[in-house]
């Protein structure tokens, strides 16, 4: 009886799921017309250059659990594979045939036999993979594993590599050491594991330096050798304790850099121990051991070598160059020299890995290529407007000066078209100067083709990485500007990344444009914010301020009305507040501030209040959300973009009334997660007004764990989790409702909110792992918002807020269909053409951040993880602009052979009038 | 130049105004007060008030006929329905606007009565196509239609902060 009904709802909704899912692709020819990737390997971990004839190759891993090989030439990436996340994809060794000292020489085996191998890595602790890689294509070849007995004892072995043999060092500290030795190939053991009694060994003070396992204690180096017959402990004493962390120089056996200088342990190895230089590293030159060092001093980089057998220095690998500031620090990771083409002299290319997470490459005296693989950690994004173009900016001056000086109105009307005259004329003579060529000269940002664009779709990327480097990148062309570097600054607790904030837009011409940095001065804990100009990068404002208090939180202020700066708020410790700049103090009347305690799940309310020239800042709520054992804690807070405009403020429902829509824009998704007795893991929701400190609403999951990501937009929440019953990624929204009326149509107060909200909720299967949500926005609000989900797989999906309604019908009913909402379907649907990146995967996504352009139907995404990808997207449609195959020398040639027809047949037609009026 | 024009406009111009106003004398035989035939009058004049009443019923009449077409029509918004909504909308309106000249046709005594019955009857058909645009959903009655004008409630409080930095 019911079987025809349920066909025709399933025909229904399948109709209108083909109908939106058609809604977002890209054309073939669009391809990489509005988006481009970068692609990243992040900080090097080790690096072998080798510049023979043959194959000329640069193999590196990465801190970003990456293993690559580079052109030497270019720096670009020639293949990359990106191994496991977290410890099980944590690079430990990476081992290049003939590489390593002399006596490892026999693992050069020709390409393709199974006894030798061009590169291997080990990886993680349990399981520890040994892989074998072709460099040439960067495919596995072979692979073994061992499991370890002890896997917490595992996580901090050591492995070497000696003679075709791999030796895996597990230490038990205070205690002793057990080594074990494979074939490199195989996996093979060659015996069993022998047990050192070391006692003396201690954490976070040991390392391995070729067959020498060196503890630090105090002034003195005890090491030992595990591959000598009798296990006997040498003590080696330091002139200084060192300041850093001791060191080992790759290929040296049993050489340590301490202190700056190079000391040995090992009898039989002598160095040079009158060098002092931040980097060391070791090669050949002229067949013979090179150690090659180099410093930064007043900005120029100085490379050194001296031979090691004589300690006498190498002129022809002796260079210095001019270095740039935002690199950071560099030290030197390798380098190897080949003969010329036209064979005077050889030519030697210097890797440098930088504080900044850069790659530099030195050759002949100059920067050949530099990789910034800070990139590949991005933090926060900003799309600034770039600044008008001169004669715009006139005409826009001139256009408040009318709004200013209204009140003299009749005086104001000729002067105002006085003006208008003026700056006219004058745009049409830099127009005549220009084209004569005698104009002024362009600026540096008109050079350098930084003008807007008459739809506001091209902006300055700004990018703030964790190493505290930054970026002003084009988001169309991807050009990198403008680069910085902030050295000695860091992320918060609790996770929180540092902040970019946007002071100052550039709409306020003649002034520029202001952002700031707000992060922690990592020795002393205290504040510190570093004011830029975002379009050229240079500082403003005098750039760092130290402050003298921790920041416990901030909070953007209203423009000032005199230079137009957003003020920062911050709270310290002791929960005292500061604004900066000092001018905009008054506007921080009135302002609420709450603070989460991510491990108690404490909420806490403040309010500011300016009397006098003070600032007092009052608690005036606190919730606890971490239950009645205190065992919650929060593992997500969400709360809306606040440039976010709400077009529509109510719903059509099927009997064309309204549901009003509950926009409070003061209310904060919390997810608490605690783990439980019978449920395993149980997460909670809390929807709580951070003005009043009411909850909203709330709600439970149970056996449901993170990892969580939540988007909260207008009146809805999205969230993901992985449900740990059904073994599912899940998302649930909620939409809330304040109901056929709204109680104050004018104004919305949360210390006079209305009741509670009507909630909608649901929840679908998604078939893949989210790694970020985000929701589209535009400038007003008009367009439908659709929400951005990145996968694990490196694919950001657009999906329509239709499939994810929560007030999608059960059963197909009528009112459903005419209130226009598909019937409900758990599963969503992820057609591949809803993917804004289609192929361009994006390795480890992270995050995605969206912001409005100067159309309304279009918004700019920016998705970061190890590779960048920026696009933009039109959730519906672009509907304000003429599609970029709009025919226009159809339309014109239509147009004129229409009138031009229609001029002559009217001609025609009179001519035939007059003689019929003749017959 | 001006006496050729001259030349040319007595040569094809016709002056009417010449023997306007003047009495043409009857045809010969003709007696215009012999013609009159009191109950030939008497009839003639039942016949226009008649006739008159006719039309002055005639947007009545058609109620039913519209009735029937609007059901048929249906309430789906499509181009016929909307083609004959709007005829129907705006042949009455159109009615009431040349009133005056249709009921030149007919003036008597009933001259006014017939006049506003035949407005009524076009205000009927006017509410009828009303009627039928509000069922079909085209007349903004509804709080939805008018949700594109509600504006955005301003923000009295503002807000900063969370997770806690330290």
């Amino acid at each position: 009886m019911h079987r025809p009904l349920h066909i025709a709802g399933g025909l229904i909704s399948l109709s209108l799921l083909l109908l939106l899912s058609t809604c977002s692709a890209l054309y073939e020819d669009q391809i990489r017309k509005f988006d481009w990737r970068s692609t990243h390997v992040g900080a090097v971990k080790q690096v072998h250059v080798d510049l023979n004839h043959f194959q000329p190759r640069v193999l590196l891993s990465t801190h970003e659990q990456v293993v690559a090989s580079l052109c030497p030439k270019s720096g670009e990436i020639v293949w990359r594979q990106v191994l496991e996340q977290k410890a099980r994809g944590d690079i430990k060794l990476l081992q290049v045939s003939g590489f390593s000292d002399d006596s490892s020489d026999t693992a050069a085996a020709p390409v393709g036999s199974r006894l030798g191998f061009d590169m291997l890595t080990i990886q993680g602790h349990a399981p520890a993979l040994v892989r074998g890689w072709n460099t040439n294509i960067g495919t596995i070849e072979w692979e073994w594993s061992i499991i370890p007995l002890n896997t917490e004892r595992a996580q901090d072995a050591l492995w070497f590599y000696s003679n075709s043999v791999l030796y895996h060092v597990v230490p038990v500290w205070r205690s002793h050491l057990e080594v074990t030795a494979y074939f490199a190939t195989s996996g093979h053991t060659t015996g069993t594991t022998s047990k050192i009694m070391a006692a003396w060994i201690k954490t976070d003070s040991c390392l391995l330096s070729g067959t020498y396992f060196v503890c630090q204690d105090g002034k003195q180096l005890i090491s030992l050798d595990l591959l000598a017959k009798s296990t006997q402990v040498i003590a080696t004493s330091l002139e200084a304790e060192p300041t850093d962390k001791i060191e080992a120089l790759a290929g040296l056996n049993g050489v340590l850099i301490a202190n700056k200088k190079l000391v040995s342990v090992n009898k039989d190895q002598a160095v040079c121990p009158e060098l002092s230089s931040a980097s060391y590293v070791l090669g050949s030159f002229n067949y013979r051991k090179v150690v090659a060092y180099a410093d930064l001093a007043d900005g120029n980089l100085k490379i050194n070598a001296v031979y090691l057998d004589n300690c006498s220095p190498v002129p022809e690998l002796q260079m210095s160059l001019a270095f740039a500031e935002h690199y950071g620090t560099p030290s030197l990771r390798s380098f190897d020299c080949k003969l010329k083409r036209n064979g005077d002299g050889k030519s030697c290319l210097f890797l440098f890995g930088t504080s900044a997470e850069s790659i530099v490459a030195v050759q002949q005296g100059r920067v050949r290529w530099a990789r910034e693989e800070s990139l590949a950690n991005v933090i926060d994004t900003q799309f600034i407007d770039l600044p008008l173009a001169d004669t715009e900016g006139t005409l826009e001056n001139e256009m408040k000066g009318k709004a200013v000086d209204a009140n003299n109105l009749k005086r104001d009307i000729v002067s105002a078209f006085m003006r208008r005259i003026t700056t006219q004329a004058l745009q049409i003579k830099s127009l005549f100067l220009h084209v004569i060529g005698l104009g002024p000269p362009p600026t540096d940002t008109q050079r350098a083709g930084l003008v807007r664009d008459s739809f506001g779709l091209h902006k300055m990327l700004v990018l703030l990485t964790r190493t505290g480097k930054i970026f002003g990148i084009d988001n169309i062309a991807g050009k990198h500007h403008w680069k910085l570097y902030l050295p000695n600054v860091s992320g918060f607790e609790n996770a929180e990344e540092m902040r970019l904030i946007v002071q100052r837009s550039s709409k306020h011409f003649p002034l520029q444009p202001l952002c700031a940095i707000v992060a922690k001065f990592p020795s002393s804990g205290n504040g510190v914010l570093f004011r830029f100009n975002p379009i050229t990068g240079r500082a403003a404002e005098g750039g760092l301020l130290q402050l003298d208090f921790q920041i416990k939180q901030i909070a953007l202020l209203p423009e000032t009305e005199k230079d137009f700066v957003k003020g920062i708020l911050m709270l310290d410790a002791t929960n005292k507040v500061h604004v900066q700049p000092k001018h905009a103090t008054p506007l921080a009347d009135g302002m609420y501030l709450y603070t989460a305690n991510v491990k108690t799940a404490e909420l806490e309310g403040f309010y500011v209040k300016h009397a006098g020239n003070d600032l007092t800042c009052t608690p005036i709520w606190n919730v606890r959300l971490g239950g009645h054992n205190s065992e919650q804690h929060i593992i997500g807070v969400a709360s809306k973009n606040p440039i976010e405009h709400v077009h529509s403020q109510g719903r059509v429902l099927g009997d064309r009334s309204v549901l009003y829509k509950y926009i409070n824009p003061n209310l904060v998704a919390f997810v608490t997660q605690a783990p439980d007795a019978t449920h395993k893991s149980v997460l909670n929701l809390y929807l709580i007004d951070v003005v009043s400190g009411s909850v909203i609403f709330s709600m439970t999951h149970r056996k449901v764990r993170p990892p969580l990501h939540i988007v909260h937009s207008e009146n809805w929440l999205a969230y993901s989790y992985f449900n740990d019953k059904v073994r599912r990624t899940e998302i649930t929204t909620i939409e809330l409702y304040e109901g056929n009326a709204q109680a104050n149509n004018s104004v919305w107060s949360s210390l006079q909110a209305p009741s509670m909200p009507l909630v909608e909720r649901q929840s679908y299967i998604i078939p893949t792992i989210v790694e970020a949500l985000r929701e589209t926005i535009t400038e007003r609000g008009i367009t439908n918002k659709h929400v951005l989900i990145g996968t694990a797989s490196g694919g950001i999906v657009e999906m329509s807020w239709h499939l994810l309604d929560p007030r999608r019908p059960i059963s197909s009913t009528t009112q459903g269909r005419e209130e226009g909402a598909i019937p409900y379907i758990p599963e969503l649907p992820l057609p591949t053409e809803n993917h804004i990146n289609y192929n361009q995967t994006i390795a480890r996504l992270r995050n995605i951040y969206t912001a409005p352009s100067g159309l309304e139907s279009t918004c700019l995404v920016v998705a970061t993880g190890l590779d960048l990808f920026v696009t933009r997207v039109a959730p519906s449609k672009t509907f304000d602009i003429l599609k970029e195959d709009f025919d226009y020398i159809l339309i014109s040639i239509v147009l004129v052979v229409l009138t031009s027809g229609s001029l002559i047949v009217r001609h025609l037609a009179s001519r035939k009038l007059l003689k019929q009026a003749w017959k | 130049m001006s006496a050729k024009q001259n030349s040319k406009k007595s040569k094809w111009a016709l002056d009417f105004n010449v023997s306007k106003n003047a009495d043409m004398p009857s045809p010969p035989g003709y007696n215009p007060t012999a013609l009159v035939n009191q109950t030939e009058v008497v009839r003639d004049q039942r016949l226009v008030i008649k006739k008159s009443w006719d039309l002055a019923l005639g947007p009545l009449k058609q109620i039913p006929m519209n009735l029937f077409i609007m059901y048929m029509s249906g309430n789906s918004i499509s181009i016929f329905p909307i083609m004959m909504v709007g005829m129907m909308l705006i042949r009455p309106i159109k009615a009431i606007f040349t009133t005056q000249v249709t009921s030149k046709m007919a003036e008597g005594a009933q001259g006014t009565g017939q006049r506003i019955v035949y407005i009524l009857g076009n205000l009927a058909n006017v509410a009828l196509a009303l009627y039928k645009c509000h069922s079909m959903g085209l007349l903004p009655t509804h709080a939805s239609d008018w949700l594109a004008f509600v504006q955005p409630q301003t923000r009295l409080e503002y807000y900063g902060g969370g997770v806690s930095f330290i």
